[in-house]
């Protein structure tokens, strides 16, 4: 089953590589999104407000039930009738039940991902009810057979002259493919709809439990006929969109269209409360509340933040993985970061299996994320949960779990294949070509080869003669620094000596551990945790200096959560975590080193490239600049500095590295049109890609940790 | 406040004007529209005297069976609860299904304001939606700001889909101070 789907899986993913048109319409609308969004919050607090959104709905999932019973009793009062569906089942058979009784033949539908969520359409057919999507995107996948690419574009990955194609279908004739004459059609084609249904359906943004009202979000004007004409209105409402009060709604509204699409607010929004009039008499309003996998997500303490979600969409308009290859492969009926939560628990694990490693980890949506939504996070804990479900896969278990958490069987064998890769390596630092069926890993980029002696063995052969020392600091490597690039360690006592700091190299640390908790493999993860605390803790050191960011959120973040339960290392974990510091924030905040180094040798033209763990995982981006323009170096900004560079560990070798290629592309584009001959980073891993990404293009621009290009001031 | 609503507004694609009495708003209308009006009773409009200029510049106003008459209008007329002024917003207390009708269906709104009744945002709104909700059991309230848009194709907006293709908004002093009157 998981082998099939997974063919499926892979299928698509080549599909949507091989469609450049997606790509660059997704890639002009993320860029175009990123603007519109800024102007949207201008002169607002976004933080502010999605903190506020995000207390608010804590509050509703914690007294979901009390809002439940008090949203049923004020709609009742108002004459609509409540019903709790249990499951999408349970919610579909209630509604055609319904139009059966009342003799209805034919639907009209407002945007309704619930709607999509639970195949309403579908159950609609079976029970002889025709059902007419009147939302412009939504009637266009109808007509395609497909389903929604974006939560709120369903269509975006059509173009024109698929839907001029479609509508002629309708029309019977040949339709221009100029977008206000296609608008023009479904204006037209949809109009009679209206008056023709004996039923409306929509969704709702917000359920108010205060009023016992729904409100509608919306730009067309369909969801406003579809709620007016028709006899019968059926909302169906995830019993996420519960708030307790008209502010509580009003703070969503203000939010959700900033976020979704840059607008101040949509063309209508619509509170409905009650059977309102409609002809001669008073409408029959039926409002389903959908849990469907929501009560189980609320009981999950490391998922349950996922029901915060608005429904804004944001999530993938700023996702590289979504940007490569679109919704219907990143995404299952919900798509992008949230779809993958949501998938799991509303749709089964084995649906979201796939999408949960698809996932880069470059929390680029955790950013914009209006509810403050930990995504990346909770796909990490679902990459867990699932790699106890299905296993990690053989290869990675052995690695993981019989050669990683021994360091010396791990360190020995990296150094074995130090001697191995001869051959390929030819004696030089990079790797261009392997033979074989490695080959596809040189393919896009060249491989760093491992370094012949790793900093660990020659770090006594560097003398540090401090008389008084400000500070004694450890320095955590990470394997990168340790085996691959040693050079940046020399570099770092070369530099943070100049400071009147010593560094010293504790031998007993070991991996981090990312690569083990990313794969799924929590128990590796902690074993190595407390490895690491117990080696980087031994000599008391004033600070633990990083070079590498996923190392730093690693000793930061993860060995506290790791080890939060555990009475023996929690208080270590977080002893570790306060003195961590990445080494460019170290140098400026701590010893306030900006002007220290500078260069009167050259005016390089830099641009800087902003790693994932370093901007949004640690918070750390000025300092690095700071560094290099105090060098005496021109630092010129590249367009989507703090896009991901698709390296992702083992994302760009094993799980995806076709898309990880893609996403390199992109940056390798965006740092050539800056015209700076160096590109600047905090992150050994994006060093690897990047490197490799330029060495294998041919393009003269070197990449260089900020480490290395401070080390270059110095004699 | 007045300003920064006009220019909220006309970034979204309606239209601003001044008038000063019922028969310049007649005049501004007749002169935009092809076929009938709709015009639903409201008590702001009706005291205006506003169906019978409009009769005057010659325009056939619509005033009942509105479910026959509102698909081949040419436009509706509408007053305004209040305004917003961030967003260029207008509130519509739309719970008459007439009232409903006349702001979906024609292609063109035209929609008569007293700029006194202009609010900062929505923030400050909310205690006026208690209001609506206190005052009646059922309620139809719509927030509109600007002509119905889409960008469901590539992306590229495009103005009238389902709604109103054209939304002008004629501020009217002295039509009516009440929050609750149409």
């Amino acid at each position: 089953m998981s082998r099939e789907r997974n063919r499926n899986y892979r299928q698509r993913v080549d599909e949507a590589l091989a469609t450049p048109r997606l790509q660059e319409a997704l890639h002009t609308f993320g860029d175009a999104y990123v603007i519109a969004r800024q102007n949207a919050f201008a002169g607002l607090d976004f933080e502010a407000m999605r903190t506020e959104i995000a207390e608010m709905k804590d509050h509703v999932r914690e007294h979901r039930q009390d809002l439940v019973a008090e949203f049923t009793r004020n709609a009742e009062a108002a004459g609509a009738k409540v019903y709790l569906a249990r499951t999408a089942e349970d919610a579909n058979r209630y509604i055609a039940e319904l139009a059966m009784q009342h003799g209805v033949k034919k639907v009209v539908k407002s945007k309704s991902m619930a709607s999509e969520e639970t195949h309403l359409n579908r159950a609609l057919k079976a029970a002889g009810v025709e059902a007419l999507e009147t939302d412009l995107g939504e009637w266009i996948i109808q007509l395609a057979g497909q389903r929604p690419s974006h939560m709120v574009m369903p269509a975006i990955h059509m173009f024109r002259d698929e839907v001029a194609a479609l509508f002629g279908k309708v029309t019977g004739q040949v339709e221009s493919d100029d977008i206000p004459h296609l608008v023009q059609v479904a204006r037209e084609q949809l109009r009679q709809g209206y008056f023709d249904a004996d039923m409306g359906i929509s969704g709702a943004n917000m359920a108010i439990a205060e009023t016992g009202g729904i409100a509608l979000i919306t730009n067309e004007g369909n969801a406003r006929l579809a709620t007016t004409l028709p006899k019968i209105h059926v909302a169906l409402v995830g019993l996420e969109k519960l708030v307790p009060t008209l502010e509580d709604a009003t703070k969503v509204m203000r939010v959700l269209p900033r976020n979704a699409t840059g607008q101040l607010l949509t063309s209508y929004v619509t509170w409905i409360r009650g059977a309102v009039p409609c002809g001669d008499g008073d409408k029959e309003l039926h409002i389903v509340l959908l849990d469907n996998g929501r009560s189980a997500l609320a009981e999950s303490p490391q998922c349950r933040d996922a029901l915060r979600c608005i429904k804004c969409g944001a999530c993938a308009n700023v996702c590289p993985v979504y940007q490569t290859v679109g919704g219907h492969v990143f995404g299952h009926i919900y798509i992008s970061a949230i779809g993958v939560i949501l998938t799991a628990f509303y749709h089964g694990l084995e649906n979201a299996a796939d999408l949960v490693k698809a996932c880069i980890g470059c929390r680029a949506c955790v950013a914009v994320c209006p509810s403050a939504i930990d995504l990346e996070g909770i796909i990490l804990h679902l990459r867990e949960v699932l790699g106890d479900e299905e296993g990690i896969g053989t290869g990675k278990a052995l690695v993981f779990k019989h050669i990683m958490r021994n360091r010396k069987l791990f360190h020995s064998m990296i150094r074995a294949a130090s001697l191995l890769q001869k051959p390929v390596t030819r004696g030089e630092r990079s790797i261009r070509h392997l033979p074989l069926f490695f080959s596809s890993l040189t393919e896009w980029r060249t491989l760093p080869a491992i370094a012949e002696k790793p900093l660990r063995d020659t770090w006594q052969a560097m003398p540090q003669r401090l008389d008084k020392p400000r500070y004694r600091v450890a320095f955590f490597a990470g394997c990168l620094n340790d085996f691959v690039y040693p050079e940046m360690g020399g570099d770092l006592v070369k530099v943070l000596n100049h400071l009147n700091v010593e560094v010293f190299f504790p031998k007993e640390q070991n991996c981090c551990g990312v690569p083990a908790l990313y794969s799924g493999d929590r128990e590796t993860a902690v074993a190595l945790a407390e490895q690491n605390i117990e080696a980087m803790l031994a000599d008391q050191p004033d600070f633990v200096v990083t070079t590498c960011p996923t190392c730093t959120m690693s000793l930061q973040r993860d060995f506290l959560e790791l080890l939060q339960d555990n009475p023996v290392w929690a208080e270590k974990a977080r002893q570790l975590a306060d003195i961590t510091i990445d080494v460019s924030r170290f140098i400026v905040d701590k010893l306030d080193g900006k002007a220290v180094f500078t260069d009167a040798s050259g005016q390089e033209k830099v641009t800087y490239h902003d790693s994932c763990h370093l901007k949004r995982g640690a918070g750390v981006w000025e300092q690095p600049r700071q560094l290099l323009a105090g060098s005496g170096r021109e630092v010129v900004e590249m367009a989507h500095s703090d896009r991901c560079c698709g390296f992702g560990g083992s994302y760009s070798f094993t799980s995806h590295p076709d898309i990880a290629k893609h996403i390199l592309n992109d940056k390798v584009k965006d740092i050539e049109a800056t015209g700076a001959t160096c590109v600047a980073m905090d992150c050994p891993g994006c060093i690897m890609q990047i490197r490799g990404g330029l060495e294998k293009q041919e393009k003269s621009v070197r990449a260089k940790h900020t480490i290395e290009l401070l080390a270059e001031t110095l004699p | 406040m007045l300003n920064q609503f006009a220019e909220a507004l006309k970034k979204v694609g309606g239209q601003v004007t001044e008038v000063a009495t019922a028969r310049e708003a007649a005049v501004y209308i007749a002169g935009r529209i092809n076929g009938t009006v709709l015009l639903p009773p409201q008590s702001s409009l009706e005291r205006a005297g506003l169906a019978a200029a409009l009769e005057a510049e010659g325009v056939t106003v619509i005033k009942d069976s509105w479910r026959e008459h509102a698909p081949a209008a040419g436009a509706g007329v509408t007053g305004v609860n209040f305004a917003l002024a961030d967003t260029g917003t207008l509130v519509l207390d739309s719970t008459a299904e007439s009232l409903r009708l006349t702001t979906t269906l024609p292609e063109r709104h035209f929609a008569l304001l007293d700029p006194c009744k202009i609010l900062a945002d929505s923030l400050d709104a909310v205690p006026y939606l208690r209001g609506f909700h206190e005052r009646a059991p059922r309620n139809y309230l719509a927030y509109i700001t600007g002509p119905s848009r889409t960008a469901d194709i590539e992306r590229v907006l495009t103005i009238g889909v389902h709604g109103p293709r054209e939304l002008h908004v004629l501020l009217m002093p002295g039509l009516s101070a009440d929050f609750y009157e149409l």
